[in-house]
């Protein structure tokens, strides 16, 4: 056993590591292997196989929502109207109204009912 | 060996010669053998590593099959490039903490009555198994985290580096709580060795 204990002491220590070892070491380890292997052959119970697809199921929604969230905001950011709906707007106002990417002030409203 | 470098549990050199990442990428092909290969080389340091969970042998051992099976269906998961024991015994780890917290009332070894009463003069294996439940009770006393570092460290060869890896701790934090459990194993073990000189 390692006569001097401190915490930057790297090694294992032989004498304890043998002793736990024996401490902890379960009887019949080639039954333990053998149940284990027995179990494997058996199909998966249901909760096990969507845990297994917990993650996988998980990163395609995180990433399916970040590229819909980039999709939207890139058109929202980019609308532009239709020429031909444009077009139709017969005044100045009712023009800018018609292209603003934000709610029409009210004040444009009523401009371009003055106008008419 | 500095103690950074990866550090495979002694009973891994002893079954074949083919890797673990080899065994790995084999059993992810269907080959259910080599897994079969993986589970004889691992399975003495995931019961050890369980037991020290659980401190019941029989929670362990079903704790350590719970694990051997998740890490199975979770073998995508693992990265080859990385020692593969690390990997599997943050999954033993796992499945023995959450074992434990779903236990309700906690199970612990009968002291032998001829310990606890002092009775006939006991052989050298009666003894060893005085030392080992000793051991085991104050390994039980132990706060978790220093339980499953000590036991890695000590027992099963892991570095502090990659015990922090398992445990999600600093390479720090691993240093204390096993100088910490050491402390008080090894105070265990002088005395048993005083007793018997």
């Amino acid at each position: 056993m390692t006569p001097q204990v401190t915490p930057f002491d790297h090694r294992p220590d032989r004498a304890l590591g043998a002793a736990l070892r024996a401490a902890l070491t379960g009887a019949d380890e080639p039954a333990f292997v053998t149940r284990v292997l027995a179990r494997v052959g058996r199909p998966l119970p249901y909760w096990e196989v969507l845990a297994s697809w917990s993650r996988a199921g998980i990163t395609a929604a995180a990433a399916t929502g970040l590229i819909a969230t980039f999709l939207v905001g890139r058109a929202a950011a980019s609308s532009t109207p239709d020429p031909d709906f444009l077009a139709s707007a017969a005044t100045a106002s009712a023009r800018r109204l018609v292209a603003a990417p934000r709610p029409p002030d009210p004040s444009v409203v009523l401009a371009g009912i003055e106008d008419r | 060996m500095t103690p950074t470098e990866p550090q495979p549990p002694r009973e891994a050199a002893r079954i074949t010669a083919e890797t673990d990442a080899d065994l790995v990428g084999r059993t992810l092909a269907g080959d259910r053998s080599a897994f079969g290969v993986l589970v004889e080389r691992y399975s003495a340091s995931v019961r050890r590593v369980a037991r020290a969970v659980l401190g019941d042998p029989d929670d362990a051992d079903d704790a350590a099959q719970d694990a051997l099976l998740a890490a199975l269906v979770k073998l995508r998961q693992y990265d080859p490039q990385r020692p593969f024991g690390p990997w599997l015994m943050r999954v033993v780890a796992n499945a023995a903490t959450d074992r434990r917290r779903r236990r309700t009332v906690r199970r612990v070894d009968p002291l032998d009555g001829n310990i606890v009463a002092g009775g006939p003069a006991p052989d050298v294996e009666m003894q060893r198994r005085a030392l080992g439940q000793q051991l085991r009770e104050a390994l039980a006393a132990l706060p978790e985290r220093r339980r499953i570092a000590v036991v890695l460290f000590d027992v099963e060869g892991y570095s502090h580096a990659e015990i922090g890896r398992i445990l999600g701790v600093p390479e720090g934090t691993v240093r204390s709580e096993v100088f910490h459990a050491r402390r008080a194993l090894r105070a265990l073990l002088k005395d048993w060795k005083e007793e018997e000189a």
